[in-house]
C-alpha cells in the first residue's frame, strides 16, 4: 500500500531525456577519478548516511512494540502453572527486570559490534537461526523478483506496442483481476490447480539447491508464483502507462520515427529504456511488499525460511529475535534503495557526468 | 483588497472555467458503466451482507448441527451448503462479509482523517515539522508493515477492534505521504498565494483551499488502499490474528477451508470469490475515478 502510494524518492524523473543517450559502460570503468569526485557518489554518501537513522528508528519502534503489548517472554516460555517465584528468577536471568532504556541500550550497542544476542526462547544465537533460515527467504525473494519481473516487462512492452488494441485490452483486464487476488489464496487456488489436480508441482516442502537443483526450483515454483503473479500485474499497468506516455508524448519518439526506425524498435529501445528508470524505482519501493508477503506465504508451503521463526518468536515475545530479523528486512529494503539510486547512476547520463538534473 | 481578483484566484478548485456544456457532459459521465458496475457490485456485496439477514432470515453463522455437515452447495435450505461443523456457508459469507466491510471503511476513514491532516499540515508549514515526519514515514516504509500489524493483533488478542487498530497503523502514513505531496505541489499557486496575502488563517487555507485539491488524490487512493486492507484484514485472519475462530471473517475461512483443500475445494473457492469480486470492484472504481478525475 505505501509503496504505491508517495513521490519517488531523491532521483531524475523518468520522462524528458533529451535525444536517446545509451549506457557505455566505457567511460564508467575508465574514468576512475571522475567516479570518486561524481555526484553520483556524493549522492549515495548521503543516502547511506540517511539510512542510520531510519534503520535506527525500525529497531527502536520495534523495542517498543514488543515492549508495549501486553504478554511477557516469562509467561510465554514457562506457562500459566509457573510459580511467581519460577517466573522472577526466570526474568532476572533473562535481564527482563531491567528497565526498557537499559534493555535497549544493551541490545543496541551489542548490535553496533555485530553481537545480536541469542534467542530468549531456544537459546540458540540469533546468528545461526538467522544463517540456517536466511537462504531459503532470500532464494524465494529473488525468485519471486525475477519472476514478476520476467513476466511484467514482455507483457507491458507488449499492451503498450497498440494502446487500446486487443493485446491491450486483455492484458489490462488481466492485470487487474489478478492485481485483486490476495497472495494467500492464489496460494492456494495454484495448490489446487498444479499439487491436488495435475500433480505437476509438490504443495509442501523444500529441496535444498544442493540436494537437487530441477527439485529446489520445482518446490519454490508455487510459493513465488503466488506473490509474484499480483506482483507482476501492479507491475505491468505502471510500465505499460509509462512507455505509452512516453511514446506519444516525447520528441526522442518523433525523432526516432522520422529517422526510419521501426515502430517497436522505438518502443524497445528507446521508450521501454527510458520507462527502466520509473521502473527501477518501483521494484525498490515494492521489496518491502514482497517481504511482507514471504511471511505469509513461507508458512502455507512449509518452507524452512524465517517467516515462521518470526511468526513464532512474535507469538513468544522473543524480543531479540524478531529485533534480528526486522533490522535484517529493514537493511534489505533500505540498500535495495540504495542500489536503485546507483543503478540510476549509472544507467542515466545525466548523473553519471554530473550535469544538475531536475 | 478592493480590487476584484480574477476568477482564478476566488475559485481555488477550478483553475480554468470549464467551457459550456461541459457540466452537462459531466453529468450525463457520472452514470459511465466504469462506474457504476463496480459501484453496483460493491452495492450489492455491502446490501447483502447487511441487509440480507435482517429480510430474508439465514441460520446463524455458528452452532450449527454436526448431522447436517458437509452439505455440498444447492442443497436444500442452504445454497451454498455447510462447512464440516454443519454451519451455512451462505450465513457464514454475508457475518464475514461485514467484518471485512466494516475494517475496511474503517482503516480507511482513519487513515484518510488522521494521515490525510498530518500529510497537509506537515507540508504546509514546512520545516522541522515536516521533517521529523518524513523521518518518522521512511521509519514505518522501512519498517516490514505486516510485522507490525501481527505483533500488535497478537499482543492485543484476535478481535475487529484490534485488527482496526493494527491496519491503522500503516493506513496512515500512507495517506499521509499522499497528502503531503498533494500539498507541496500546491505551493507557489496563484491561489493560495492569494489566500495568504489576504490574511486568510492557515487552517482556513487547508481547509478551503487545501482540502479540496488534495482530497480527489485521497478518495481514489483510499478506494485501491481499502482493497488492500480488505486483503490484509484476510491475512491477519489466516493467520488466526483476526477474527477469533468460531465467529466468521472471509479470511479465516479460506484458512479452515486449506485443510479440506483436495476433498472439499468449495470451502475455499466462496469465500475467495467474494473476497476478489469485493477488491476487485474496488480497484476498478478506484481506477475509474481516478481517470475521471485526472488525478496522477
Amino acid at each position: 500500500m505505501a509503496a504505491e502510494a508517495g513521490p519517488a524518492p531523491a532521483g531524475p524523473p523518468a520522462q524528458g531525456v533529451p535525444g536517446d543517450h545509451s549506457p557505455g559502460t566505457a567511460q564508467w570503468g575508465s574514468a576512475g577519478r571522475a567516479v570518486l569526485t561524481s555526484p553520483a557518489l556524493r549522492v549515495t554518501g548521503k543516502r547511506l548516511l540517511s539510512a542510520v537513522p531510519v534503520l535506527w528508528g525500525v529497531t527502536f519502534l520495534t523495542f517498543v512494540v514488543m515492549n508495549v503489548l501486553p504478554g511477557d517472554t516469562a509467561q510465554e516460555l514457562l506457562g500459566a502453572n509457573a510459580t511467581p517465584a519460577e517466573l522472577q528468577t526466570l526474568r532476572l536471568k533473562l535481564h527482563l527486570n531491567e528497565p526498557f532504556w537499559v534493555r535497549y541500550w544493551h541490545w543496541l550497542s551489542g548490535a553496533a559490534q555485530g553481537h545480536l544476542g541469542d534467542s530468549l526462547v531456544s537459546g540458540q544465537p540469533v546468528t545461526s537461526i538467522l544463517g540456517q533460515r536466511l537462504p531459503v527467504t532470500f532464494e524465494l525473494m529473488i525468485y519471486t523478483f525475477c519472476l514478476s519481473v520476467l513476466i511484467a516487462v514482455p507483457v507491458a512492452a507488449a499492451a503498450a506496442y497498440r494502446p487500446g488494441g486487443l493485446v491491450d485490452r486483455l492484458s489490462m483486464m488481466l492485470s487487474m483481476a489478478g492485481l485483486s487476488i490476495a497472495p494467500y489464496v492464489l496460494a492456494l487456488l495454484l495448490v489446487l490447480i498444479f499439487a491436488v489436480n495435475l500433480r505437476v508441482l509438490p504443495a509442501i516442502g523444500f529441496v535444498p539447491l544442493s540436494q537437487s537443483v530441477v527439485g529446489n526450483i520445482k518446490s519454490l515454483t508455487l510459493p513465488a508464483l503466488s506473490i509474484g503473479l499480483p506482483l507482476a500485474c501492479f507491475y505491468i499497468r505502471l510500465l505499460r502507462a509509462d512507455i505509452v506516455e512516453q511514446m506519444q508524448s516525447e520528441d526522442y519518439v518523433v525523432t526516432a520515427r522520422a529517422k526510419g526506425v521501426a515502430p517497436w524498435q522505438v518502443l524497445i529501445r528507446h521508450a521501454l529504456r527510458n520507462s527502466m528508470f520509473g521502473f527501477l524505482t518501483v521494484l525498490g519501493l515494492n521489496l518491502g511488499t514482497l517481504i511482507g508477503a514471504l511471511v505469509i506465504i513461507e508458512p502455507i508451503f512449509s518452507l524452512p525460511g524465517i517467516g515462521q521463526v518470526l511468526l513464532q518468536s512474535i507469538s513468544d515475545r522473543d524480543v531479540v529475535v524478531v529485533e534480528a530479523v526486522v533490522l535484517v528486512f529493514a537493511l534489505i529494503v533500505v540498500f535495495a534503495n540504495l542500489l536503485t539510486d546507483l543503478l540510476y547512476a549509472v544507467l542515466d547520463p545525466r548523473i553519471r557526468y554530473g550535469r544538475p538534473s531536475a | 483588497m478592493a480590487a476584484p481578483l480574477p476568477d482564478t484566484l476566488l475559485a481555488p478548485g477550478v483553475a480554468v472555467p470549464a467551457p459550456a456544456g461541459a457540466a452537462a457532459r459531466r453529468r450525463r459521465r457520472a452514470l459511465a458503466p466504469d462506474i457504476l458496475i463496480p459501484a453496483a457490485i460493491l452495492a450489492l456485496i455491502a446490501g447483502g451482507c447487511f441487509l440480507w439477514p435482517l429480510v430474508y432470515p439465514v441460520p446463524a453463522p455458528v452452532g450449527g448441527s454436526i448431522l447436517s455437515a458437509g452439505l455440498p452447495p444447492f442443497s436444500p435450505g442452504h445454497i451454498l451448503g455447510t462447512d464440516p461443523v454443519g454451519n451455512d456457508i451462505l450465513s457464514r459469507i454475508l457475518y464475514g462479509g461485514r467484518v471485512s466491510i466494516e475494517v475496511g471503511l474503517a482503516v480507511t476513514l482513519i487513515g484518510l482523517v488522521i494521515g490525510g491532516v498530518m500529510g497537509s499540515v506537515a507540508a504546509y508549514s514546512g520545516g522541522i515539522v515536516d521533517t521529523v515526519l518524513m523521518r518518522v514515514l521512511d521509519v514505518l516504509i522501512a519498517f516490514p508493515a505486516l510485522v507490525l500489524a501481527v505483533a500488535i493483533a497478537e499482543g492485543l488478542g484476535p478481535s475487529e477492534l484490534h485488527v482496526i487498530w493494527a491496519l491503522s497503523f500503516f493506513s496512515v502514513p500512507a495517506f499521509a505521504r499522499i497528502a503531503r505531496a498533494g500539498t507541496l505541489r500546491l505551493h507557489g499557486q496563484t491561489f493560495m498565494l492569494a489566500a495568504r496575502l489576504s490574511g486568510t488563517k492557515a487552517w482556513r487555507i487547508l481547509l478551503r483551499h487545501v482540502t479540496p485539491n488534495v482530497l480527489p488524490q485521497l478518495i481514489t487512493f483510499g478506494l485501491l488502499g481499502m482493497g488492500v486492507i480488505i486483503i490484509l484484514e484476510g491475512a491477519l485472519s489466516f493467520l488466526g490474528l483476526g477474527i477469533p475462530d468460531p465467529a466468521p471473517s472471509w479470511g479465516n475461512m479460506i484458512a479452515l477451508g486449506q485443510g479440506t483443500l483436495s476433498a472439499q475445494p468449495v470451502l475455499v473457492l466462496i469465500p475467495s470469490l467474494f473476497l476478489l469480486a469485493t477488491v476487485l470492484s474496488l480497484n476498478l472504481l478506484g481506477d475509474a475515478l481516478r481517470k475521471r478525475w485526472g488525478v496522477r
